[in-house]
């Protein structure tokens, strides 16, 4: 044997159980997953905190994945976020729903979850952060000799 | 000498190392997957993490080969390891640490001091006791006394690799330095045992994050090890397991069911009786584990892996279930006295779950229907 790719790979399906049996057209698997979307999205209504579901951690076959994604469907927001690596998340067709990809600097997928809120954590800004950036911007004024207006008082207009 | 600005909280240090609140939110993220934790934690975790001043970690090499902090630091996933370094104030590491000499054992006696009660103690290697703990003396204390005297101030003690955590090659026959593993020495400690001849960078690192996250020891198994990752064995989670099943076995290492990538059990995997995540965190930044490069599992996260016999000689289904040997365990001494020889291995079956007899039975049934 010369080379790794000769060495012959079989991914067979896997056997549906009773248990598992399709429902709607849908495999159980993905049933449960559409189930629980549907009550953290109830509850991101009433004003309760946003969910999520880690995907790496279920047993999924490709199978079950295309259908989930074929179900969900595109939706109108795409992001990519730089840090550490790409992030990317798009929203499904279910506003609310955000499909969540994070890979390192590599390349590699290291976390994969659908997200039930208004705009995925990763997206927003941090409060320390944009004060930081308040301060950062304050500095370059200072360097460039433009005397910046006093903290916490509006410039009197003319 | 701290390795890093002790002052600083954990969001403050990112800032500085470049790395953005996002990218913190990310890693924790993929932490907690890997863990199986559930996924809010990962943000929760950063959340914490992020404001909290980096808690200090002591890491103590004894009776070890280093293999343990390579693994951590060789990884393929360099910018995990990167922010566990600056997530930690690594307050004392005598392999990476620039100072030496006094200045070295000065920094060790500072972080015991300034942060008594609240710092990690990582611990890599057994621990020598046999000619007055003179086989492994560092800065003139013998490795015992070190221990015994940075465990006083710890809040909980990481056995990184099996020696630590079992004694491993050291404690293995004829043992000629009466090593023994960091529960043989310390009692009265929460102590995580992190196993493995080298444990998986991504274990070491994500049960060190997940304590310093919550200040909580995590589920723990008979032997310590954290459930999250060793909670099942390599064969259960292993994707040769359908061959094992269908009973389809490669019998020597260039046979057609070797290069067909059939069970390697006959072969002399340990697969069924070890615990460890290499079949699904798998090594080198998720390339492959041994068990998918044609080799069989050697069962080192085990207690006495070393002297199981050969590695090559398949298992006995009589031995499933069972969780390999027993944890070494002795009875401290007291008043620090000097070592007191008897090994006292500690009862083999009393940690044993019903689970796991279960399943073993169940495997074993399944096993002598395929052959009967």
């Amino acid at each position: 044997m010369s080379r790794l790719t000769e060495i012959p790979i079989r991914i067979e399906p896997a056997a549906r159980s009773e248990a598992s049996a399709v429902v709607g057209g849908l495999g159980g698997g993905v049933a449960a997953i559409l189930c629980e979307l549907v009550t953290l999205l109830e509850r991101l209504v009433k004003g309760e905190s946003p969910g999520a579901i880690d995907l790496r951690s279920l047993p999924m076959s490709p199978l079950d994945r295309a259908e989930l994604q074929r179900v969900l469907g595109e939706g109108e927001v795409q992001a990519t976020v730089n840090a550490q690596g790409l992030s990317k998340m798009r929203e499904t067709r279910v506003s609310g729903v955000w499909w969540v990809e994070h890979f390192d600097q590599q390349g590699e997928l290291i976390a994969e979850l659908i997200e039930v809120s208004r705009v995925p954590e990763i997206l927003s800004s941090a409060s320390d952060e944009i004060a930081a950036g308040a301060r950062a911007l304050r500095a370059q004024i200072a360097m460039a000799a433009v005397p910046p207006a006093p903290q916490g008082s509006h410039v009197p207009l003319q | 000498m701290s390795l890093f600005n002790e002052q600083l909280t954990v969001g403050e240090s990112l800032r500085l190392h470049g790395i953005s609140r996002r990218g913190f939110i990310k890693f924790c993220t993929a932490a907690a997957s890997a863990m199986a934790l559930p996924p809010w934690m990962g943000a929760a975790m950063a959340e914490q993490l992020h404001q909290a001043p980096r808690p200090s970690v002591v890491y103590l090499s004894f009776q070890e080969c280093t293999g343990c902090f390579e693994s951590l630091t060789r990884s393929f996933a360099p910018t995990i390891e990167s922010l566990i370094f600056n997530v930690i104030s690594l307050d004392y590491d005598d392999t990476l640490m620039a100072a030496a000499g006094d200045a070295a054992e000065a920094a060790l006696t500072k972080a015991m001091k300034d942060n008594f009660g609240k710092y990690v103690l990582v611990i890599d290697g057994s621990v020598p006791t046999g000619a007055g703990g003179a086989y492994c003396t560092s800065g003139g204390r013998s490795a015992v006394d070190t221990l015994r005297e940075a465990a006083k101030g710890a809040a909980a003690i990481v056995c990184v690799g099996t020696c630590s955590a079992f004694g491993g090659i050291p404690f293995a026959d004829p043992n000629p330095t009466s090593a023994w593993p960091v529960t043989a020495i310390v009692g009265d400690k929460p102590i995580i045992n992190v196993s493995g001849c080298p444990p998986i960078p991504e274990v070491i690192t994500g049960t060190l994050l997940q304590f310093v996250s919550t200040g909580q020891v995590p589920d723990l198994d008979e032997h310590r090890r954290p459930k999250a990752f060793f909670g099942n064995t390599i064969h259960d989670r292993c994707y040769r397991r359908p061959f094992y099943d269908e009973g389809k076995f490669a019998k020597s290492f260039d046979d057609e069911g070797a290069r067909n990538g059939w069970c390697l059990y006959e072969l002399g995997c340990k697969g069924p009786t070890t615990y460890n995540a290499c079949a699904t965190i798998k090594w080198n930044g998720g390339t492959s584990f041994p068990i998918e490069s044609g080799h069989g599992c050697l069962g080192c996260s085990e207690p006495g892996f070393w002297d199981k016999g050969s590695f090559y000689a398949a298992q006995s289904s009589a031995e499933w279930g069972k969780g390999g040997a027993p944890s070494p365990r002795r009875v401290l001494e007291v008043g620090g006295a000097a070592v007191a020889a008897g090994a006292v291995l500690g009862v083999a079956s009393a940690g044993v779950s019903r689970l796991r007899q279960h399943r073993s039975e169940q495997n074993t049934a399944d096993r002598d229907k395929k052959e009967g």
